[in-house]
Parts: structure tokens; sequence; C-alpha cells
């Protein structure tokens, strides 16, 4: 399938699904055996991805951001992955499926 | 990913750690082990070679981070406390670019990783293997 991206969009759609899919492996699943369902499409002028995770409830929209102005060694570690989802997407939109799933819905510029 | 790891002869002994492929959540730790094992052998100053670091994830930022407190001489957090592990807030300490840890020809994407989260500021971004070690 052809979704005629430009490549800009590919990698930073490509981080923020790495970003997004990892937290919810790490913090969500915690590591346990489960699944991930990753839907990729192209909506008008945007690239949308859906992931759909059945870990505990999360909504990382109302994560709140790091403070980057803090110098290096007053920084914690990690925490830059929502963020970055943030600073790679036009939008993060989250849900609770009517089912108990986590859905969290990525759009980008598809150029 | 792989590592690899060679000394050279600036002023100052460097050891240039070549990370190959993707650095993110799965390796990122092997990256800070093979750091640390460098450090405990005696070499204070790090080029982190990015040349071929096809991609670099928050986890990855993590080992730079980790990499460069270590090369302050500071200890690294806990591995088992987490990723949300705080790093107690040392007053008095110098701030901004790092002397002992330094990046080499990252690729346009992870440059872009490195300015989305502020972190580009405190690195010195060379083109030229000689160029940077000789700055250390």
């Amino acid at each position: 399938m052809d979704l005629q991206l430009g490549q800009a969009a590919i990698d930073d759609m490509i981080l923020a699904v790495d970003e997004s899919a990892t937290n919810v492996i790490v913090h969500g699943y915690q590591g346990r055996p489960s699944s991930i369902e990753i839907e990729v499409a192209r909506e008008g002028d945007s690239l949308v991805v859906r992931i759909r995770d059945r870990a505990p409830p999360f909504d990382p929209t109302t994560h709140p951001p790091p403070d980057l102005t803090l110098p290096l060694e007053q920084r914690r570690y990690g925490g830059l992955g929502i963020h970055l989802t943030r600073e790679c997407t036009d939008a993060m939109l989250y849900r609770a499926t009517p089912d108990g799933a986590n859905e969290l819905t990525l759009l980008r510029k598809a150029y | 990913m792989n590592t690899s790891v060679r000394q050279v002869q600036g002023r100052v002994p460097v050891a240039v750690l070549g990370v190959q492929g993707d650095l993110d959540a799965s390796n990122y730790q092997d990256l800070i082990a093979t750091a640390t094992e460098v450090y405990g052998a005696g070499t204070k100053d790090i080029l982190l070679d990015l040349t071929n670091t096809s991609f670099v994830s928050s986890s990855g930022l993590v080992a730079i981070h980790s990499i460069a407190i270590l090369a302050q001489g500071e200890p690294l957090p806990e591995q088992d406390a987490g990723w949300g592990a705080l790093r107690a807030i040392r007053q008095g300490l110098g701030t901004g670019v790092q002397e002992h840890v330094k990046l080499l020809s990252p690729q346009p994407k992870v440059v872009s990783t490195l300015e989305k989260t502020g972190m580009v500021e405190f690195f010195e971004i060379h083109t030229d293997l000689d160029t940077a070690v000789a700055s250390f």
C-alpha cells in the first residue's frame, strides 16, 4: 500500500510509534507478554496511526511536559517518550474503547 | 545495535564508541554498560560516533544522558529504580556543554531528536573525527 508519504512524516511517525509502543510495553504491560494492535492509514492529508492495547487505562495526553530548561545534571533520566510523541505529531488523541482497551491515535501531515 | 570501541590519542586519550544501528529501548543499557567499562578502564573522554546510528529513541537519549553523567565521575542511578529515577539536585555543579562526552556525525533525524528534547544544547557535535578528538 503506497501511502505517498514524505520522508519527514515517515521518520517522525516511526519515532512516535516507537515511543508510544515502548511505553505500553514497559509501563503498561510491564514487560508481560501481551499484544499491541497498530493500524496505519492515510486519511486526507494526514498519516493516521492508531495504537490499541489492553494494559491498565492510561491517557498519555494528560502527561505533563518535561522541563527542558533544566541543565543536564538536574534532569531526570527518561520521561521524554510522550514529549517526543507530541513533538513528532500534529495531534495525539486518546480514548478508552467500549471494550476497555486504550486507543491512542497519532496524526501527522503526510508530507 | 552493534557497538565498537577504539582508543584514539589526541591531547588526551579518547575512547571512540561507534554505535551501529538503532539505539532504543531494546539495547540502550548495552551502550551504557560499554561506556561504563571504558570509563572504568581509565579513559575519561568519550566520543560517541553516531555516523551509522540510524535511529535514537528516548531510551537512546537515556544512554547518552547516562554516559555524560558517568563521564563527570558521578554514579549512575540504580537500574532497578526504573525509568523514573530522579537524580538529586546537585548544587554548584557546572552546567551546559559537556566536556567529556561529545558526538560525531549524528544523522539529521538523530539531531532532530536531540533538538526536540533540548539535549542538543549539552553536546558538542563534530563532523570530523580528528577535529572531534582534538577538541578534548
